[in-house]
């Protein structure tokens, strides 16, 4: 398969086929370095990485390593933690996801009227993308405990809790520490994206539509999501995966705690890897949610063409 | 009028929420840098310290490894942006320009390796570069970060490139030029913001780091800043002042990064955006 | 002429390469990092340098949150260093998985080993009854209160049994925002529940006979109940269910609760932020029997298996827990001595000490030794107690279940380590 079918006409047959051998070859020097050092560095050590989740590897044990085959995914599915952090996993990713993406639209809106000071506004706003997520984690941790962080009095102030204690020692609200550190840290990258989205709207569409008499509500309705919707589509997959497999801020703010409440299933594998030093166990845990992970991708991809195809 | 008036007062009181928002914790990180350590805990919750010192700042910069961290942090990241953006506009380019067989493999390669947790990989890579001596040397963290962000950066750069329309270097290229040639002078130096936008992301995203720069590396001479962040964190005491101040250099070149190049970010993914 | 040039450049060649081959690298691991405590090590270190001109020691100096997990990656894919650091924690860990050396025949030949104190070698020859780490050092919990906050509450002095210690803690929480005890329910508060479940139980003992742990016995269950007690009657700050060590050092210092539970090396981290005369340091409470029973921890050098420079590894062992080395260190890092000679020196005679050199000569205390020795006890300590505890100061296990879980796990582990 050539990539361009109107290369010269007349040249001689052999010079012709062995251009065209070229030009079909091309793409692949293109994309050969980059395929090259994932398969070398990410991919082999994944296929070497799953294929622990097969045998009983601890990992400071050199007589273990043998192979038991899906003992460990049996064991997973007895798991009550096991079973709480894919619970835990859904509502941290779910939350997570949802509201860096409602507030980044939001922003993204803002951000895309011309206003005086706007270009400094967009700079300061996305600074919090910039800082290193285990300094989020410790700064948030030092913002919720009110022996040094004013959140606990403020909260308590303004009557949204009935004491000025620490959230993050709550099971039931523990959840929340991480989550509002992954929407502050989280929200500039949907901003960005979606208001790069925005400005490639044209502006005839929105001047055809007010002509016509609607309004800004029906404007957004009917020509903003229907063009951002692809977009969204793939950058909302992109931050979901990696939400879900981030570890960083919850182990940083509350280390699973208290009593396993804020263990998500990407904290859990860290912890059999890493304190249990169970590397078969913790492989299993990532196969399971690579296998969800991957579902849900086809699922968001299908959705994704299904609109593009009726838009077209 | 009225309805205008109205949608601009709620404009900038959205847009301060935004920024309070955004600024109050990274205040924050300042403050505890500026607190002397006797009021750090009795003081906590004052807005400003009643006696600010830079004693944080001075011990890090002198007594500290730090100074050795941030240049390790700076060659690492700068190598690794330079050559992820590199190889990822190559291969965004022949994601772009062509279609070839193989071609829905790579893209579910490259996000399949985004789908499983890096801390699963870290004993099956350290066996990997332990044999090429890439363990415990920068040179390793290079080659690992530009792994990792190369997907994205491929990403990214697609769709740079796919706002570029085809026919400059078809012409080009009638005009007698290689594909090649075509793409380094003519349309190279047309995705220069999107260039910026990649290695600025990249730059941002290895300056980070945290967990392979700490499990790979153990001597100091190879380790980043984020792992002299932790050595902040002693059984003895966890200094935060001195991490604050620690963490607040660092932030330094991250956000004036950030800061200047943001604006390509934008720029450039919406040239290809309602593409994507 | 150009013969005796030759000759000269051989000779010299040669010596260039046999001075070149004599240089040994060792490589030596440091896991409970701090700076300070870095420049001290180094500084012994260098004597020993001094002492062995042609040895360079490299010291690797891990960050002590992720160390335990840095280690053992390393040691997994083969980096394995000479000598390393080793907590009384990870021993059973090394030792059972046949990665460190045996130290015996190198005692055997030390001129110092008869100065050692009984402790010492008991301690280190927990595993198999071989010494696979030399101690450097003990740490031994003692009461620490805070003067200013007992004085503010009307207490005058500090308990001395359990039933005076809740009573004090009563009356300093009676302030709002005040609390008696710094509860450890995070990382590493295992001590504090075998403390407490030992003063109940008026025994430190962990396995029957049978093999079977006692956790189930009612002396324990009380212990533990009573602890749990304290969290439940508002005695200890609600935050103190996640607190790791950091987090009760800075809430004793910042006087949130009055009284904690530690070791001696928590000294330097108080001592840096208190006066002298806002804390006191008074031997652990006493229990059932008027027996008290606080937990006795050490850390230590070995050598790994796979080293390729034994000997030079023991003498870098030997520098480090010399006499001089030995009090250097502890000096820094606030540990009890090795040699019973030591506990005579200046340091010791400090009056923070007095408390802990109190407990030692007191028949009625027995420093506690927690089963270390089985090899599912580091994975029970770092996973089993904080998931179970929390759950139980949440209220959502009663101690009692909570005590038969353990049970069960620690009499499996025992079983299994025949």
């Amino acid at each position: 398969m050539g990539a361009y079918p109107d290369e010269g006409q007349a040249e001689p047959e052999v010079n012709a086929r062995g251009r065209r051998l070229v030009s079909a070859a091309e793409p692949y020097f293109y994309a050969a370095p980059v395929l090259l050092l994932i398969l070398a560095v990410m991919l082999v050590p994944l296929a070497v990485g799953l294929s622990y989740a097969f045998r009983d590897l601890l990992l400071l044990d050199p007589s273990g390593g043998h192979f038991i085959g899906f003992d460990h995914f049996q064991e997973l599915a007895d798991d009550p933690i096991f079973r709480d952090s894919l619970l835990n996993t859904v509502v941290w990713t779910g939350a997570s996801v949802a509201l860096q993406f409602v507030l980044g639209l939001i922003l993204a809106l803002l951000l895309n009227r011309e206003f005086p000071g706007r270009r400094l506004v967009q700079a300061l706003v996305f600074l919090p993308w910039a800082v290193p997520t285990f300094l989020v984690g410790l700064d948030w941790a030092w913002l919720f405990n009110p022996v040094v962080g004013p959140l606990p009095h403020w909260l308590f102030a303004l009557h949204l809790t009935h004491d000025a204690n620490n959230l993050l020692a709550d099971p039931h609200w523990a959840l929340v520490g991480p989550i509002v550190a992954a929407v502050w840290w989280g929200i500039p990258f949907f901003a960005i994206t979606t208001l790069a989205a925005l400005q490639s709207i044209p502006q005839d569409l929105y001047e055809a539509a007010a002509i016509d008499g609607a309004g800004v509500l029906e404007q957004f309705r009917s020509i903003t999501l229907p063009l951002l919707a692809p977009t969204l589509a793939i950058t909302i997959l992109l931050r979901t995966i990696w939400v879900a497999n981030f570890a960083d801020l919850i182990v940083v703010m509350t280390n699973g705690g208290p009593a396993d409440s804020t263990q998500t299933v990407a904290s859990y594998i860290f912890t059999s890897a890493f304190r249990r030093l169970d590397f078969g166990y913790a492989s299993a845990i990532a196969t399971v949610l690579l296998l969800l992970l991957l579902l849900y991708a086809l699922a968001i991809l299908t959705l994704r063409r299904a609109m593009l195809l009726r838009h077209t | 009028m009225q309805r205008r008036v109205l949608y601009w007062i709620i404009h900038y009181a959205l847009i301060a929420l935004y920024l309070l928002f955004a600024l109050f914790p990274l205040f924050w990180l300042v403050k505890v840098a500026l607190t002397p350590n006797e009021l750090l805990y009795s003081e906590g919750i004052r807005l400003w310290p009643s006696r600010a010192s830079l004693e944080h700042f001075s011990f890090v910069l002198t007594h500290s490894d730090f100074p050795l961290f941030f240049r390790n942090s700076l060659i690492v990241s700068s190598a690794t942006a330079a050559v992820a953006t590199l190889l990822s506009s190559a291969c965004g380019y022949a994601l772009s320009r062509f279609h070839f067989r193989g071609k829905t493999l790579l893209v579910a390669l490259m996000l399949i390796t985004q789908m499983f947790p890096l801390v699963m990989l870290i004993a099956p890579m350290f066996r990997l570069l332990v044999p090429l001596g890439l363990v415990n040397s920068l040179t390793g963290l290079i080659i690992v970060y530009t792994a990792f962000n190369s997907p994205f950066a491929t990403f990214l750069m697609q769709s740079f490139f796919d706002a570029i329309p085809r026919e400059l270097e078809e012409a080009a290229m009638i005009d007698g030029a290689t594909r090649f040639g075509a793409f380094c002078r003519i349309i190279l130096p047309l995705t220069l913001p999107g260039l910026a936008a990649t290695a600025g992301f990249v730059f941002t995203a290895a300056w980070s780091e945290l967990l392979f720069a700490l499990m790979l590396n153990s001597s100091a001479q190879a380790s980043t800043f984020p792992v002299g962040l932790l050595s902040f964190v002693s059984k003895f005491s966890v200094d935060f002042g001195q991490m604050m101040a620690a963490g607040v250099l660092a932030l330094l070149p991250a956000c004036l990064f950030f800061l200047l190049i943001q604006r390509y970010l934008v720029r450039g993914l919406t040239a290809g955006a309602v593409k994507g | 002429m150009r013969r005796r040039l030759w000759l000269a450049a051989a000779t010299l060649g040669v010596s260039l390469y046999s001075g070149a081959e004599a240089a040994t690298t060792l490589k030596l691991v440091e896991v409970i990092t701090s700076p300070e405590r870095t420049e001290t090590l180094k500084a012994i270190v260098k004597t020993f340098e001094d002492a062995n001109p042609d040895t360079n020691v490299e010291i690797i100096s891990l960050p002590w949150g992720p160390s335990f997990e840095k280690l053992a990656t390393m040691v997994a894919a083969g980096d394995t260093p000479d000598v390393v650091e080793m907590p009384d924690m990870w021993l059973a860990l090394y030792a059972n998985n046949g990665w460190l050396e045996s130290l015996e025949p190198y005692l055997k030949n030390w001129e110092h080993t008869a100065e050692l104190n009984q402790r010492t070698l008991q301690l280190g020859r927990v595993i198999r009854n071989t010494a696979y780490m030399l101690p450097y050092g003990f740490y031994l919990r003692a009461l620490y209160y805070n003067k200013k906050m007992f004085a503010a509450a009307g207490v005058t002095a500090p308990p001395r049994t359990l039933d005076e210690f809740i009573a004090v803690s009563k009356t300093v929480s009676a302030t709002p925002g005040k609390y008696g005890y710094c509860l450890r329910g995070g990382p590493g508060g295992v001590n504090g529940w075998m403390m407490f479940g030992a003063l109940s139980a008026g025994d430190d003992v962990y396995f029957h006979a049978d093999g079977t742990s006692t956790f189930t016995d009612a002396g324990w269950i009380r212990g533990f109940t009573t602890l749990a007690d304290l969290y439940h009657g508002g005695l200890a700050p609600p935050d103190s269910v996640n607190w790791g060590y950091n987090d009760i050092v800075a809430g004793f210092y910042s006087g949130v609760c009055a009284m904690i539970d530690n070791d001696p090396d928590a000294l330097i981290a108080i001592a840096t932020r208190m006066k002298p005369d806002e804390y006191g340091i008074a031997p652990w409470i006493k229990g059932v029997g008027g027996k008290s029973f606080p937990t006795i921890g050490y850390g230590g050098w070995s050598m790994f298996a796979n080293s390729k420079h034994k000997d030079l590894a023991w003498k870098l062992i030997a520098t480090l827990d010399g006499v001089t080395g030995s009090l250097t260190w502890n000096r820094r890092i606030g540990a009890l001595p090795i040699y019973t000679a030591a506990a005579k020196d200046p340091m010791y005679a400090d009056a923070r000490f007095k408390g802990w050199f109190e407990e030692l000569a007191d028949p009625d205390v027995e420093p506690m030794v927690m089963p270390m020795d089985l090899r599912a006890w580091a994975l029970f300590v770092s996973s089993v107690v904080p998931r179970t505890s929390q759950s139980v100061l949440l209220g959502k296990l009663s101690a009692q279940d909570m005590a038969q879980q353990w049970a069960r796990i620690l009499t499996k582990a025992k079983q299994s380590q025949k």
